[in-house]
C-alpha cells in the first residue's frame, strides 16, 4: 500500500470532523472520496497532508508513520494537494506559481515544467499572467499543475471539478485520467460523484466524519443507495438541469485507462 | 499583467515621464468622479498628488528594469548623494521652517523611516500582523541605555548586543503565537508592546518611569568635516563633521542613521530576491498553499519576525545614542500604529513606498505645526481619505496590488486565511 489512513480522528476545536476515518490507496490507482457537504472530505485530505494535526490513529506512507511529520516534509516524500479553492498565489505569474511547486526539490525542473505546460497547454499560454487574475478553470488548471511540479507519488485533489462548465469538467477528469496514466497514483475528493466514479478505479463514501462504504468504483455507481444519495434518485431518471454535467458526461467517458 | 494600469503603463513608458502628469489627472478625475458633489471636489488634490505619484512610480518602473547595471548604480549613488546634502538649509527653510531640520531628519524622519523599512519585513513581506512593533524598538533603546550607562560599553559594541537581544525577543514573542493567524496574532502583539512598556514603566533597575539618563553618545570616529567647496558650500553644510557625535549638532547622527537605512535596505533587497522572499510572497498569498509547496511556514515566519525585531532594535539603540535620556512614554502604542500606517499608506511590501509613507507620516504634523491642536485632526483625515480611495497604498508593488485586487495577502495575514471555515462554508455553497 502505498497510502494508509488507519481509523482517524481530527478535531476542529471541541467537534470531531472525522471519528474513524480508515482508507487506503495503492501505488497506480486513482481513488476516490465522496460525500456531502461538510462530511469531512476536505479534513481528509488536509490530515494526509499536513496541513490539520490527528488526535487519534496513524498515516502510514510508503511504509512509513508519518502522522507526525510536517506538512513541508510530506511534500518532499511525494505527497502533493491542489487544495480546495485551488489556493494558488494570487500576486504571483503562471509560471511562478508553477516554481512554487519545485520550491524545495533540488536539481533541474525544465523538464517538469515543460511536462506541466504540454499537459494544460492555456497555461502555456498564459505564463506571465497573474494567479489571481486567471479564470475559475485556469486556476484549476494552475493549481493541479503546480501540484503536479511537486512530482508527487500520490496527488491529492480536493473537488476539482468545482464550480466549473460541463466540457471543462470533462477536460480536467481526462487530464486526471492521462496523469494517472503517466504513473502518479490520485486520490480525488469530489461531490461530482458521478464523474468521480467514472474516472476511479475504487472509491469510499463519507458521511459525517466516518467511512460508510467502499468498493469498486463501477459497483458503487449501481448501489441504489449510492444513487439515491450521491447520483440523484432513480435508475432510469437523471436529475433534472440542475446537474448538466451528469449528460454531458456519461457517454463519451472511457472507464479505466 | 493584463489590467487596464499595466498596460497603460507601458504605453507611457514609451512616451517618457512627461506624460505621466496628464495621466495621473486623468485617473485622479476618474476616481473622484465617482463621489457625491461637495466630496470629489475635496479629494481632486488630494488623489491628484497620490496618483502622480503613482503615475510616476509606474513610469520609473518601466524604464527601470529595462536599464543596465551601471545605470542603477548610478540612481543609487545619486540617492545616497542626495541623503547626505539632505539636511542643507535651502531644503530645511522650506521643509522644517520652525524644528532644526537635522534633529528632525534623524527623529522622527529617520527613524520612522528605518522603522517601516523592518516592519515592512514582517507586514510586507511575510504578511504577519504585528501591533506592537514599538516593542522592538524598546528594546534597543533600552539596551543602548543599560549597556552605556552601566557597564560603559561603546555604542558599536551595544548595536551588536541591541540587534541580537532585539531578535531574541522577536523568537520569543514569535514562537508560542505565530500558530496563531491574522487578528489573533495581532492582538498578541499588541498585547506585547504594551507589556513590554508597562515592564520598563515598573522595574527599578530600569529607572521606571524615569527611565534612563546619562546615555553616552557613540565614540567620534573622525573630526573631518565637510570641506568649504562645491557640492557643500552651496547647500550650506560646510563645516559640518558628519563623523564626529558631540551634542552640539544633530547632523552627524542623521548621517548614522542614513548609513544604517542604505545597510537595512541592501539587506533587505537581497532578502527579497532571495529564497527567503519567495518562501514569505507565498505565505503571505496563502499559507496553506505555501506549506503544501514544501515551505516551512513557522519557520519563515518566525525568521520574518526575528529580522523585523532586530531592524527595529538597531532603530532603538541608534535613537537612544542620540537622546541622552530615554523614559517608557517613548515607545506608545501609538508610534506601533503610526509606523503600520506608514507601511500601508506607502504601499505595504514596496521599499520606496513604505519609506515615502514613512516620511510622509513624520513630516506632516510636523510641518503643519501652525495649525496647533487640530493637526492631528488634519493628518487623521488625510491618512483616512488616502486609505478609501488608494487602499493599495502610495507606491504598492504589483504584486502587492494583484494580491489586493483578488482579496488576499492584503492587511497581515487577515486575507490570507483563504482555508479556514468561512472559505470552506462558501466554496461548499
Ligand atoms: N476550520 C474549521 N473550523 C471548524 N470547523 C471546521 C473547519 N473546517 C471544517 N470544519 C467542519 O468540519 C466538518 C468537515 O468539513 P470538511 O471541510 O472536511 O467537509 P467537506 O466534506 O470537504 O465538505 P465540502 O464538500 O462542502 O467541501 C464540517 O462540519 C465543517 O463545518
Ligand atoms: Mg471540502
Amino acid at each position: 500500500m502505498l497510502l494508509e489512513v488507519k481509523d482517524i480522528h481530527v478535531h476542529y476545536g471541541k467537534i470531531a470532523a472525522l471519528h474513524g476515518v480508515s482508507l487506503e490507496v495503492d501505488e497506480g490507482e486513482i481513488v476516490t472520496l465522496i460525500g456531502a457537504n461538510g462530511a469531512g472530505k476536505t479534513t481528509t485530505l488536509k490530515t494526509i497532508s499536513g496541513l490539520r494535526p490527528l488526535s487519534r490513529g496513524k498515516i502510514m506512507f510508503d511504509g512509513a508513520d508519518i502522522s507526525r511529520v510536517a506538512g513541508h516534509k510530506r511534500v518532499l516524500s511525494g505527497i502533493g494537494q491542489a487544495p480546495e479553492g485551488r489556493g494558488i498565489f494570487p500576486g504571483m505569474t503562471v509560471t511562478e506559481n508553477l516554481m512554487m511547486g519545485c520550491y524545495a526539490r533540488k536539481g533541474d525542473v525544465s523538464r517538469d515544467l515543460a511536462q506541466v505546460f504540454e499537459l494544460f497547454p492555456r497555461l502555456a499560454e498564459r505564463k506571465d499572467q497573474a494567479g489571481g487574475t486567471m479564470s475559475g478553470g485556469e486556476q484549476q488548471m494552475l493549481a493541479i499543475g503546480r501540484a503536479l511540479m511537486t512530482n508527487p507519488r500520490v496527488l491529492l485533489l480536493d473537488e476539482p471539478s468545482m464550480g466549473l462548465a460541463p466540457k471543462l469538467i470533462q477536460q480536467i477528469f481526462s487530464i486526471i485520467q492521462e496523469i494517472n496514466r503517466r504513473g502518479t497514483t490520485v486520490l480525488l475528493v469530489e461531490q461530482n460523484a458521478q464523474q468521480a466514479l467514472q474516472v476511479a478505479h475504487r472509491a469510499y463514501v463519507i458521511e459525517t466524519g466516518e467511512i460508510v462504504k467502499s468498493a469498486e468504483a463501477s459497483a458503487l455507481l449501481d448501489d441504489p443507495e449510492v444513487r439515491a444519495a450521491y447520483l440523484g434518485g432513480g435508475a432510469d431518471r437523471p436529475v433534472g438541469g440542475s446537474e448538466p454535467e451528469q449528460a454531458a458526461g456519461a457517454p463519451e467517458e472511457p472507464r479505466d485507462g | 499583467m493584463s489590467n487596464s494600469t499595466g498596460v497603460s503603463a507601458r504605453g507611457k513608458g514609451r512616451a517618457g515621464f512627461g506624460s505621466a502628469f496628464p495621466v495621473a489627472y486623468e485617473r485622479a478625475r476618474r476616481r473622484a468622479g465617482a463621489r457625491r458633489a461637495p466630496l470629489n471636489l475635496l479629494l481632486l488634490p488630494l488623489l491628484y498628488v497620490t496618483e502622480t505619484f503613482g503615475a510616476i512610480n509606474e513610469t520609473f518602473h518601466e524604464w527601470w528594469i529595462r536599464q543596465p547595471g551601471w545605470s542603477r548604480w548610478t540612481v543609487y549613488i545619486l540617492l545616497i548623494v542626495g541623503g547626505v546634502l539632505l539636511p542643507s538649509e535651502q531644503v530645511a527653510s522650506f521643509m522644517s521652517p520652525e524644528t532644526d531640520w537635522a534633529t528632525l531628519l534623524f527623529f522622527p524622519i529617520g527613524g520612522y523611516v528605518l522603522l517601516a523599512i523592518g516592519l515592512n519585513v514582517v507586514v510586507g513581506q511575510a504578511g504577519l500582523l504585528d501591533l506592537g512593533y514599538v516593542a522592538f524598538f524598546a528594546i534597543g533603546g533600552y539596551t543602548m541605555a543599560v549597556f552605556g550607562t552601566k557597564y560603559g560599553w561603546s555604542f558599536w559594541e551595544i548595536l551588536l548586543v541591541g540587534l541580537v537581544l532585539s531578535a531574541l525577543s522577536g523568537v520569543v514573542l514569535g514562537a508560542p503565537t505565530l500558530r496563531l493567524r491574522g487578528d489573533y496574532l495581532a492582538i498578541v502583539t499588541l498585547g506585547f508592546g504594551e507589556i513590554v512598556r508597562i515592564t520598563a514603566n515598573n522595574t527599578e533597575y530600569i529607572g521606571g518611569p524615569n527611565g534612563i539618563g546619562g546615555i553616552p553618545h557613540p565614540p567620534s570616529l573622525s573630526e573631518w568635516a565637510f570641506p568649504d567647496a562645491f557640492p557643500f558650500n552651496l547647500v550650506g553644510l560646510e563645516g559640518v563633521q558628519p563623523l564626529s557625535y558631540g551634542t552640539l549638532s544633530a547632523h552627524s547622527y542623521y548621517y548614522l542613521m542614513l548609513a544604517t537605512i542604505v545597510a537595512v535596505i541592501i539587506f533587505a533587497k537581497r532578502l527579497e530576491r532571495s529564497r527567503v522572499g519567495r518562501a514569505w510572497a507565498a505565505v503571505r498569498e496563502d499559507e496553506d498553499a505555501a506549506e503544501l509547496m514544501g515551505v516551512p511556514t513557522f519557520k519563515f515566519k518566525l525568521a520574518a519576525f526575528a529580522i523585523g525585531a532586530a531592524i527595529g532594535g538597531a532603530v532603538g539603540v541608534v535613537y537612544a545614542s542620540q537622546a541622552i535620556s530615554i523614559i517608557p512614554n517613548n515607545f506608545p502604542f501609538i508610534l506601533s500604529a503610526t509606523i503600520l500606517a506608514a507601511v500601508v499608506m506607502g504601499g505595504s511590501g514596496n521599499i520606496p513606498g513604505v519609506m515615502v509613507g514613512a516620511f510622509l507620516v513624520a513630516w506632516i504634523p510636523e510641518r503643519i505645526r501652525f495649525f496647533g491642536e487640530y493637526r492631528v485632526l488634519i493628518f487623521g483625515a488625510v491618512l483616512v481619505a488616502l486609505m478609501v480611495f488608494r487602499p493599495e497604498g502610495i507606491l504598492p508593488s504589483r504584486q502587492r496590488k494583484a494580491e489586493l485586487e483578488e482579496g488576499t495577502g492584503g492587511m497581515g495575514s487577515m486575507g490570507a486565511e483563504v482555508a479556514g471555515p468561512t472559505a470552506d462554508a462558501e466554496a461548499g455553497r
